[in-house]
């Protein structure tokens, strides 16, 4: 089932345009990568599905409803959980809070469940535990990752867009960041993730898109990307993967 | 003795203001001039619902105090909301164009002349051993108070606090939880301009009701905000009162017409030996 | 090419210092339309001041009117109370307030911002009750009355004439000064201050003396204007120099733009004519004033010169010229041979977190020295430790043979201490090649002190990280991977000792990250000394002589790669269980 269709998306910053048209489904379950290099627009494709990116033409239906137009806190209370490029940690709040605050977007939440559900969450990233009241600007880069995802999760969301999870983290935090997504689509979350770590993304993704300049290059399972010349070539580190 | 009193009375009067800028720092991170004015208007409105309209006492107040809040959405809407996305300093420029025009706004529609409008209490006040305890001064300490505990209690305890904190270090991503920005700030602007209409209608039985009444009330209460820790509420109260102590003592003891420079002066000073302020600011820059 | 640098500017401005004169023949010699003139002459000259301290360094100023108060009441007590000559007064006044200007500066040794400003309206305050009320030396609130217009070599200033002209000369060679002053070196280092104080200080420019430098130059063009605007009136009073005049010359500059002497010209001009405009309106034009204010900061966010120089804009050229290539990269000793870089029982505790807990490490002339370890394990306090951005708790560091311990941070890119930022730190106001000749202009480098040659070092840098041709670009508009090249070629044109990159390739897809190997590479060929901060091993093991991991603040291996990347702490702690394509 289609849980995200984007059709003809055009978004524009400035003079360019950032997407030219811009075709991608994601359906239920799934984990869907975004590749490509820097200025490609994926970001901007999520910025746009958030409801960031004002001047926007084209489709975006998401559980069957056009989601063009609406406000970011609109969508995100549609079930789209947005965690943005730069972690965006609240500096002057702890831990705990940034992690509460995740639930904003649902209403009738008691203080009691949000508290439990706070506590789930720093029982999935325990390295979160002894942190939980530090105040945000205080944690590392990897630390501040697991506080945006761990934040991004409270919304309890149908679709969750992750931008760069991998981005600063060490090797070891990398792979427990991938284990993660993958435990978040075993508990029924559909992910779609933007990255540069190709090689993670297409490990855990069942199905990716190379974007190039604002427009899509190829798409399909990562065997078939792997395979293709063209984007090994310009995209996946070229033939002169080290082992 | 006396005169501490009336220094603190007097220090409550800027903690009270400096409340209305710690409010809109820590929820709008928005450096507000205009805070003074908001003062003025209020005790305007005071004057032309008790002594104009000859409304009850009572209902004057609760009525002015709910139109300051109305008025703080509308001076949101045109004052910051247009330059939210630019940065500090375009704010604060527009915030002055909007005191000056507030300023100006009063002074044409209702003329130069003074008015006075009475206190909360009948009685002159009541003597406590030495010291004789005006009942006005009385009355701003006690409603001060029981503001800076409300206040207190909403950011450090509540979800709405964390959530006007998230909106003022991060709109963006504070959209992307399904925080309504708008709405937390325009909450925060008509509860700045109550606060603001409530400091006013309090000070104004003792100063006169001017248009020029707040200018420099805001001014100190600004320095009191930095003395105290940079929009920190127990710092502001602190900063306030010791301000006014300051201020009272240095005009018994040093010299009258130099009674504005000792406030500027003590800032100066600690901003030189002390620069976080009593309470430290919270968010500090990481390389 | 020198010459041309020295005269720059200065043929218009003779013209239009010509042409101004010409203008102030025409006003009539008395009345309404002169003192007009006058005010916006003399105001203006004390706007471009506010252009230095707010445009170019980025400090909030609201005291200017009370350096121009300073010169006003400076010539006005000189020549009424102490029979000075009209220009002695006058340069004893600009000198009291430049020094005033330098003691509020110092203020921002410690603060900065919201903070800085509340130091500066302090100051305007404080002015503004000393005049009042020291009625034995000011004369109070009934202001000074009867200040003469000067004579220079037998030239009489008394006319309005004459004098209109004199404030107008001094007004072009007050912006023309400003003008030049942003493609100054000077002027270069307050934009660096301005955009990005950390990069600046690690960039070799010592960020406090700026800030204070441009306190004080603001400071003289304030009083200067205030000084001439009292000779101009003939009679001044306190009022006249409040805090409302401040905001009001605040006003002038952001109006017309802060970013440009122009601008404040404009601003001025307009600001001065409004009101007169506005009288009509009788006692509402000021509440108009106050929402024109409020419509100007909606509507023109860069001011009216922003406005009209958005649209002409023409396409810059980068200069297209041969450049010798860098020659940093001349060695130095034998690689291998000592070590540049000495720390020994580094330790950097916040509260009670220990960052850094004991560090001992050694990188050797001529290597590529990496530093890994978890997120959180104290790599990035390291290299803050060691660039003087934090201070140690304990511990020493020596560089190239002297104790840096001790130095904040411009003293240490000036011994060759170099950096760049995991969270790209460039200045994103200026253009590529501007912010790369802040580096080839850090004192102590060769071409410090020669523009021509700083430029030809700074496109040698360029050239050298692939960017040649993209110098005359505004910075922000290159693509995150080249802004990285940015930062790294402006460490590379301050030649120096030695280089530290923090996770250069962190935010970079895999042809980048190749093409950053491949520039690590031929900076190792020639012999610089780097240290390396860094989560991807293939760049690492590319490059890599020697790895130190950091765990917990502490060292828990040390060596060469082969052997680091096999020793079961290092694995447990950070590489995980070995993966197929994690190198890449």
């Amino acid at each position: 089932m289609k849980l995200l269709e984007i059709t003809g998306l055009v978004a524009r910053y400035g003079a360019g345009d950032v997407l030219k048209g811009l075709d991608l489904t994601v359906d239920e379950g799934e984990i869907v990568a975004l590749l490509g290099s820097n200025g490609a627009g994926k970001s901007t494709t999520l910025r746009a599905i958030s409801g960031l990116v004002a001047n926007l033409s084209g489709g975006i239906v998401f559980a069957g409803r056009s989601i063009v137009g609406l406000k970011p806190e609109a969508i995100v209370r549609l079930g789209i959980s947005h965690v943005p490029e730069g972690r965006r940690v609240f500096p002057g709040l702890t831990v705990r809070e940034n992690i509460a605050l995740g639930a904003s977007n649902r209403r009738g939440v008691s203080r009691r469940q949000l508290a439990g559900e706070v506590e789930e969450m720093l029982g999935f990233f325990a390295d979160l535990r002894r942190l939980e009241h530090a105040l945000g600007w205080t944690l590392s880069g990897g630390q501040q990752q697991m506080v945006a995802v761990a934040r991004g999760l409270m919304a309890k969301p149908r679709l969750l867009l992750l931008d760069e999870p991998s981005l600063g983290l060490a090797p070891l935090i990398v792979q427990q960041v991938f284990r993660i997504i993958a435990d978040i689509r075993a508990r029924g979350t559909t992910v779609l993730l933007v990255e540069q770590n190709a090689h993670m993304a297409l490990g855990v993704a069942d199905r990716g898109y190379v974007l190039e300049t604002g427009r899509l290059l190829v798409s399909g399972r990562p065997d078939e990307l792997w395979s293709n010349p063209q984007v090994r070539a310009a995209y996946l580190g070229g033939a002169a993967v080290a082992g | 003795m006396q005169l501490l009193f009336t220094g603190f009375g007097i220090g409550a009067i800027y903690a009270l203001v400096a409340l209305g800028f710690v409010l809109l720092i820590r929820a709008a991170a928005v450096v507000n001039f205009g805070q003074g004015e908001f003062a003025m208007l209020g005790a305007y409105l005071m004057v032309i619902g008790f002594n104009v309209l000859a409304l009850p006492y009572w209902l004057s107040i609760i009525l002015s105090v709910l139109l300051m809040a109305a008025f703080g959405v509308v001076f949101a809407a045109t004052t910051y909301w247009p330059l939210r996305h630019r940065g500090g300093l375009p704010v604060i420029i527009s915030t002055i164009g909007a005191s000056i025009f507030l300023e100006n706004l009063v002074l044409v529609l209702y003329g130069p002349e003074a008015a006075q409008i009475d206190g909360l209490f009948d009685a002159p006040g009541i003597q406590v051993g030495p010291v004789f305890m005006d009942s006005q001064y009385l009355s701003i300490i006690v409603v001060a108070a029981l503001l800076v505990a409300l206040q207190y209690a909403v950011f450090e305890k509540t979800l709405l606090g964390k959530k006007l904190q998230a909106t003022s270090q991060d709109k963006e991503m504070a959209s992307l939880l399904g925080i309504p920005v708008a709405t937390m700030i325009l909450i925060t602007f008509a509860y700045s301009s109550a606060l603001g209409g409530i400091a006013g209608i309090l000070v104004a039985p003792i100063l006169f009701v001017s248009t020029g009444m707040a200018g420099l009330i805001a001014l100190k209460a600004f320095a009191a905000n930095i003395i105290g820790g940079y929009g920190s509420i127990p710092g502001a109260i602190l900063g306030g009162l010791s301000l006014g102590i300051v201020e009272t003592l240095g005009a018994a003891y040093i010299s009258v017409p130099y009674k504005d420079a000792f406030a500027f002066l003590m800032l100066l000073i600690f901003l030189l030996v002390r620069p976080q302020g009593l309470f430290g600011e919270r968010i500090a820059e990481k390389a | 090419m020198a010459a041309r640098y020295r005269w720059r500017g200065v043929p218009a401005a003779l013209v239009a210092a010509l042409l101004a004169v010409g203008l102030a023949m025409l006003v009539p010699a008395q009345g309404y339309i002169l003192n007009i003139a006058m005010q916006a002459a003399t105001y203006a000259i004390a706007v471009v001041g506010l252009v230095v301290v707010l445009g170019y360094c980025g400090q909030i100023s609201i005291a200017q009117a009370a350096f121009f108060g300073l010169g006003a009441y400076g010539v006005a007590l000189g020549t009424v109370d102490y029979g000075l000559n009209f220009f002695t007064a006058l340069a004893i006044a600009v000198a009291i307030a430049g020094v005033l200007g330098l003691i509020l500066g110092l203020g921002s040794l410690r603060l900065g911002g919201h903070y800085l400003a509340m130091v500066t309206i302090s100051f305007q305050q404080i002015l503004t009750v000393v005049l009042t009320n020291w009625i034995g030396f000011t004369h109070g609130p009934d202001g000074v009355r009867g200040i003469p217009r000067p004579t220079l070599f037998g030239l009489s200033f008394e006319g309005g004439h004459a004098y209109l002209a004199l404030c107008l000369v001094a007004m072009v060679a007050a912006t023309l000064g400003v003008w030049r002053l942003k493609s100054s070196r000077l002027g270069r280092a307050m934009q660096a201050v301005r955009d990005n104080e950390l990069a600046a200080g690690t960039s070799g420019i010592d960020v406090f003396a700026t800030k204070v430098g441009s306190f004080g130059l603001s400071a003289v063009f304030g009083s200067l204007g205030g000084g001439l605007f009292s000779g101009g009136f003939h009679y001044i009073s306190p009022d006249q120099f409040s805090f409302a005049e401040s905001i009001v010359m605040l006003t002038m500059a952001l109006l017309g733009g802060v970013q440009n002497p122009f601008g404040a010209l404009i601003g001025t001009g307009l600001l001065v004519i409004l009101p007169e405009w506005l009288r009509f309106l009788r006692q509402v034009y000021l509440a108009v004033y106050g929402a024109a204010v409020i419509l100007i900061m909606v509507f023109l966010p860069d001011g009216l010169w922003g406005f009209v120089a958005e649209r002409l804009r023409r396409r810059v050229r980068a200069p297209a010229q041969d450049v010798a290539p860098l020659p940093l990269l001349a060695q130095r000793g034998e690689p291998g041979a000592d070590a540049v870089l000495q720390v020994q029982g580094l330790a950097k505790h916040f509260g009670g977190l220990k960052a850094l807990d004991g560090v001992d490490l050694a990188v050797r002339r001529g290597t590529v020295h990496a530093l890994i370890g978890p997120n959180g394990s104290g790599k990035s306090t390291f290299i803050n430790v060691i660039t003087g951005l934090y201070r140690p708790t304990a511990g020493r560091i020596g560089f190239a043979g002297r104790d840096i311990t001790a130095l904040p941070p411009h003293r240490r890119n000036r011994a060759g201490l170099a950096r760049t930022y995991q969270n790209i730190r460039i200045f994103r106001g200026m253009s590529v090649l501007e912010n790369v000749m802040v580096g080839a202009e850090r004192a102590g480098n060769d071409v410090a002190n020669d523009p021509a040659a700083a430029v030809e070092r700074a496109l040698a840098a360029l050239d050298f990280v692939g960017l040649g041709d993209e110098a005359a670009r505004l910075v922000g508009t290159l693509s995150y991977g080249h802004q990285r090249y940015v930062e790294i070629a402006r460490a590379l044109a301050g030649s120096p000792e030695m280089l530290l990159l923090d996770e250069p390739a962190a935010g970079l897809n895999m042809t980048e990250k190749q093409e950053l190997g491949g520039l690590l590479r031929r900076l190792k060929g020639h012999g610089l000394t780097i240290l390396i901060i860094d989560h991807d091993m293939a760049l690492v093991e590319q490059v890599a002589d020697h790895i130190t991991v950091l765990n917990f603040g502490r060292r828990i291996a040390d060596g060469a790669p082969q052997v680091v990347l096999q020793h079961p702490d290092v694995i447990a702690a950070y590489l995980g269980e070995p993966q197929r394509h994690e190198a890449a």
